[in-house]
């Protein structure tokens, strides 16, 4: 199980990210900034070779700001590079060209992986390869363990992340009798249990049900709202992006778009241009495009139905 | 043929403590050439049931019919129908398994005892029904592929079998918009062609009415909602007892009617909600002329 093995894996390499942390906190007060952004990318480049010998680029230079707190939704057809951007945000994957980093701690420097990775928590697509444990404690109590915690702070943070997801009654039942969209929850509180200050999400709610979309997509926002969490949430659903505070739109390797969601997803032209991309429009936004055809007036930025239904009434 | 499931029981591990009905005594019939929809929660025995209907699993009570004979039966004719039903499962890693990409979809034609040229045939025509560059992926290890290919070709394999039946379990998730658009806009196009039987397992209530003319609401591995798409989807108490929510375009509508609009609320695509909305407003401007107000 690769989860299993990357949080096993991160927790042998402990010993050296208290140097590399300090190492870096050094560089950091010696630059010109006081404070660097949250993750910083630079021309972020990466290649993946083919087996006839032959190599494809998924990335062709990225330039990528995120600050601390930002819940920033990223969309793009299928094989614009959305997984393998997220894959560099904590060191899953490494760069071909460019660099990324995170609290201005390069992911290329092998010393600063744990403390990337401590500051970064990933949550996947398909909630069966993400949990690890015989309850859903212990599945979420597995990444403090990892850092070694006091048994006082793994069981308040156990208990904290399950109360921030909604799963506190669940903790002692086996995560594989859970239904998808509770199984999702699981792996996030698991993620938060380590506290990153980040959470990239990769299509996390693409394989549950419409009750699974509502618990997962509401825990997120709570995330981000309350817990302050900086987001990034990989998803194929238009509806779900309007959600975020940015949206960026990837295609071939490359960010074309990045914006508010009202003016990435809310207007005529921007219409267009996503739809040429492979992409859809909220409903909301179809529509009211297509009432606005209709000669009907309404205003631009209309992405959801209750903003809709308000501007009609 | 008739599909007719009868009093369908189905129990997982029956016996352990981890017993679990699936399905509890559904019934249902599925006429020749229907495209029906088939919704419902996580748990609720979708794919439990669709199973039944391809003949992979035996009931626990009750039965399943495919034409005159019984699915999971182990006869001959039974055999032979149950070739004629092609399920394209919700996971294409759980049915690819082949070295190559041509191997993988040229599987069961070689199966029917086809002979090779017809074989090829097959293979590239369902590469291309599904959308994927037939040179550039048939030599392929499916493995290399991504996940929205692999699905593709785990669907072609279904395809190239020609089946009278064909059941859809999820097959757009993973897929980009464009990809689920072209996707199920080419099943239906063959549907129309060949007048096939589809069973389309799906969460995508946008797309759904595009593809299908009935909708079956499953809840708790019972039938709460089955009937014409239209008004089953725009059915808010059936979807609220199954977990789902109406489709977008009739929450707008629902909230419109609600503030004192004249709509109809079975509307489920953008482009006939538009048009219904349209047309409301007219008349309620015509009212507002004549001296009727505004609401």
């Amino acid at each position: 199980m690769p989860t299993n093995g990357h949080r096993r894996g991160a927790a042998s390499t402990s010993s050296h990210a208290t140097q590399a942390n300090s190492q870096c906190r050094g560089a950091t007060t010696a630059s010109h900034h006081a404070v660097p952004p949250f993750i910083e990318i630079r021309d972020l480049e990466h290649v993946y070779p083919l087996e006839d010998g032959g190599e494809v680029a998924a990335l062709r230079g990225v330039d990528l700001t995120i600050q601390r707190g930002e819940f920033v939704a990223l969309v793009g057809a299928n094989g614009s590079g959305k997984t393998t951007l997220a894959r560099h945000l904590n060191g899953l994957l490494l760069p071909t060209a460019g660099s990324v980093r995170v609290e201005g701690l390069l992911t290329s420097e092998p010393d600063n992986l744990w403390a990337v990775r401590e500051r970064v928590g990933m949550v996947f697509q398909n909630p069966d390869n993400q949990l690890v444990a015989s309850t859903v404690e212990e599945d979420v109590a597995f990444g403090p363990e990892n850092q070694a915690l006091p048994v006082d702070e793994i069981r308040r943070r156990v208990d904290w992340a399950l109360d921030v997801v909604g799963l506190l009654d669940y903790r002692t039942h086996p995560p594989h009798m859970l239904s998808g969209g509770q199984k999702q929850l699981v792996a996030i509180a698991g993620a938060l249990a380590t506290q990153p200050a980040c959470i990239v999400f990769d299509e996390p709610t693409s394989m549950l049900d419409p009750l699974g979309r509502r618990r997962v997509r509401g825990t997120i926002r709570r995330l981000n709202a309350r817990e302050a969490a900086t987001v990034l949430l990989i998803t194929q659903s238009m509806e779900e992006a309007a959600l975020a505070d940015r949206v960026l739109v990837l295609h071939a390797g490359r960010v074309v778009m990045d914006g508010p969601p009202a003016e990435v997803l809310g207007g005529d032209e921007q219409g267009k241009r996503l739809r040429a991309l492979g992409l859809d429009l909220p409903v909301a936004v179809e529509i009211a495009d297509r009432l606005r055809g209709l000669g009907l007036a309404l205003p631009p930025g209309l992405l959801t139905v209750e903003a809709l239904a308000g501007a009609l009434c | 043929m008739l599909i007719r499931v009868e009093g369908l029981t189905y129990t997982y591990a029956a016996g352990t403590p981890l017993e679990r009905a699936a399905l509890r005594g559904v019934s249902l019939d599925i006429r020749a050439g229907e495209r029906v929809g088939i919704l419902g929660p996580t748990g609720s025995g979708k794919s439990t049931l669709v199973q039944h209907v391809a003949g992979l699993l035996k009931p626990t009570a009750g039965r399943v019919w495919l034409g005159d004979v019984v699915a999971h039966a182990r006869t001959r004719a039974a055999r032979a129908r149950r070739r004629q039903v092609g399920l394209a499962f919700q996971y294409p890693e759980d049915q690819t398994f082949e070295r190559t990409v041509f191997r993988e979809v040229a599987f069961g034609p070689r199966n029917l005892g086809l002979d090779e040229a017809e074989v090829l045939a097959r293979v590239r025509w369902a590469l291309g029904m599904v959308g994927l560059d037939t040179t550039r992926v048939m030599g392929r290890v499916p493995f290399t592929l991504s996940g929205g290919e692999l699905r593709r070709v785990a669907l072609a394999g279904v395809l190239a079998m020609r089946p009278e039946v064909l059941i859809l379990d999820e097959p757009t998730a993973g897929l980009d918009p464009r990809g689920r658009r072209e996707l199920l806009a080419q099943v239906r196009t063959w549907q129309e062609e060949t007048g096939m039987t589809l069973l389309l397992v799906s969460h995508d209530l946008a797309e759904l009415p595009r593809v299908v003319e009935r909708a079956v609401v499953l809840a708790g591995g019972g039938v709460v909602a089955d009937g014409p798409v239209r008004q089953v989807l725009s059915d808010g108490e059936a979807l609220r007892v199954a977990g789902l929510d109406v489709p977008p375009t009739v929450a707008l509508l629902r909230a419109l009617r609600t503030a004192g609009w004249s709509v109809r609320t079975d509307r489920l695509l953008p482009e006939e909600a538009a048009a219904e909305i349209a047309e409301a407003r007219d008349i309620l401007h015509s009212i507002a002329d004549d001296g009727g107000g505004h609401p």
